[in-house]
């Protein structure tokens, strides 16, 4: 049986991962853990991953990946209300959660490592598409149903391709504060340790002081954030501090301020760094588009061309699709690394691949003559809001199914705003959607107002409220 | 207001919580709402607001209510 990401072939002494509670797991062992559980998870079974950023959680998820279960990924801090409704639609046969959460489960312990545990459920046998790998939420926090269904031949292919951009070796070591279950840190998992290299966890937050000690001390050559993580890295003199063992600064999950840029641009070129911005979505498989670091200069604000293994086109709003010259319209991305499609019901998971590599994105761009694209819009309905993804249509549903209301959602990705018809709700719905999300009260406003307003082809208006 | 009064102000506005519920107690350990954002938020507040530039170690170490009165000290601001 082949391993996931090809781990039994590396240095089995290697260091696979490490973390701030001082647990580290060599490839080797690594193997050996996957080996020792797979007769104890069912092949095909359906597992929810509470992840963690720690080696234990890690794992935990490499084991269900060797003994082809599929993992659905979600944050921990996931409000109990929304896991319950999770676990009745989805019916899971195991979940693998940290010993604090384990109580809201009903289910036998058949593992335990470390703070970690694997708890069968009593949930029947499922029916799984057999290329089905990996599930992943669409949208940050709202526990949505909506799920992204990842294939074998992604993960592999977007851990080939996207290793192979950044140039990543055995040698190389990510630091990685991105959430294991947030697209982007998986992707950042995926890709070093095909190539053998090693993944420094930490679930410190960055006002953390063990975060800072561990960046010293681990000497990680590639880090990884998005747009929020860069403003608390320079509010705490990120940008001062040298780092000799540094070799790649990559940015993605939103589009980084000029300010920001230009700050992670002149790091780069003082310590003898390669910046690298990078675009992409769950769809993708995380990485889609990345700027190569001797044109980031050039081509500031940029989100590049395709990675290897990809193809970017536009169709413009005559319905043309063109892959180079001037254009501007939708960007439509193709490559090995687009998901099967989205899952909605447990019957969904034995979906067929409906997508055929072809990804529209929902992004309006545009492209010089030289080939490169910029981001200028959106179509779809949802913000970033702290580099997490916010399906409006979401946080609108939640609000309608606890409130007798109308509400609106709109804003961008400074602000969400929140409009309501009741005067007497604002502060209500405001600690409910803290409730619900996790997500923090000034990132968005509730606003009351006494219609939602509309334009003329019914499409709600935020002008006034932004 | 008396920078008490501010220094309350910006708490209660960052944690949503009633200025009754800030004592000793009140800290990164025992606020379940207070992360990373939280901190972040609160300490640009206070800079923004007594008009001072803190040191990286100052913003990590800003862990709880107490704690901020005696950094806050550090930058000649006295919260009484």
């Amino acid at each position: 049986m082949s391993y996931f990401l090809g781990i039994d072939t590396k240095e089995a002494a290697n260091i696979a991962a490490i973390d701030d509670d001082g647990n580290e797991i060599s490839y080797g062992d690594l193997v050996l853990y996957c080996n020792g559980l797979q007769r104890t998870i069912s092949s095909r079974s359906l597992v929810f991953h509470f992840s963690e950023n720690s080696v234990d959680s890690l794992c935990l998820y490499m084991a269900c990946m060797h003994a082809k279960a599929v993992p659905l990924l979600l944050s921990p801090q996931t409000e109990r209300d929304l896991i319950s409704s999770l676990i009745k639609k989805y019916q899971p046969n195991y979940i693998v959660a940290p010993e604090r959460i384990c109580h809201y489960f009903d289910g036998e312990v058949v593992e335990v490592r470390g703070n970690y545990k694997l708890l069968k459920l009593n949930s029947p046998a499922h029916r799984l598409f057999d290329q089905l790998s990996l599930l992943l939420p669409t949208s940050g926090s709202t526990g949505s149903p909506k799920l992204v269904r990842h294939s074998y031949h992604n993960l592999e292919m977007s851990a080939k391709n996207v290793s192979q951009f950044f140039g990543l070796v055995a040698t190389d070591k990510a630091f990685l504060f991105l959430p294991m279950y947030y697209t982007m840190g998986l992707s950042v998992i995926h890709s070093h340790l095909k190539v053998g290299a090693a993944i420094v966890f930490t679930k410190s937050a960055m006002t953390d002081a063990k975060f800072w000690s561990l960046l010293k001390e681990s000497s990680p050559t590639v880090l990884t954030g998005v747009p929020y993580s860069f403003e608390i890295l320079k509010k705490l003199r990120f940008f001062r501090m040298k780092m000799p063992s540094l070799r790649i600064l990559t940015q993605g999950g939103g589009k980084l301020s000029k300010e920001l840029y230009d700050d992670c641009l002149q790091y780069a070129e003082n310590n003898n760094v390669e910046f690298i911005p990078t675009y992409g979505q769950t769809e993708g498989s995380a990485r889609m588009t990345f700027v190569e670091p001797f044109m980031s200069t050039s081509k500031k604000g940029s989100i590049g061309k395709a990675i290897p293994g990809g193809m970017l086109s536009i169709i413009d709003d005559q319905g043309y699709e063109s892959f180079e010259g001037e254009a501007a319209g939708e960007l439509v991305y193709r490559g090995p690394n687009v998901t099967l499609g989205y899952a909605n019901s447990l019957e969904d998971l034995n979906l067929d691949d409906d997508r055929h590599g072809i990804l529209h994105t929902g992004d309006l761009v545009e492209r010089d003559a030289d080939g490169y694209y910029f981001i200028v819009g959106r179509k779809s309905r949802f913000l970033k809001l702290f580099g997490i993804r916010v399906a409006l249509d979401e946080i609108e549903k939640l609000i309608n199914d606890s409130f007798e209301l109308d509400c609106a959602c709109g804003g961008n990705d400074q602000k969400m705003i929140v409009l309501i018809t009741r005067a007497d709700m604002t502060q209500k719905v405001s600690d409910f959607i803290v409730a619900k999300t996790g997500l923090f009260h000034q990132s968005f406003e509730v606003v009351y107002v006494e219609d939602i307003p509309r334009n003329e082809t019914g499409k709600v208006i935020f002008n006034d409220h932004i | 207001m008396n920078t008490l009064e501010t220094y309350n102000a910006i708490f209660t506005e960052t944690f949503q919580v009633e200025e009754n519920v800030l004592d000793t107690d009140f800290n990164s350990d025992t606020v379940e709402k207070w992360d990373s954002v939280c901190q972040l938020s609160l300490v640009t507040t206070m800079e923004d607001t007594f008009d001072i530039m803190m040191e990286p170690e100052d913003i990590i170490g800003f862990k709880s209510y107490e704690i901020g009165k005696s950094i806050l000290a550090k930058y000649d601001v006295t919260i009484a």
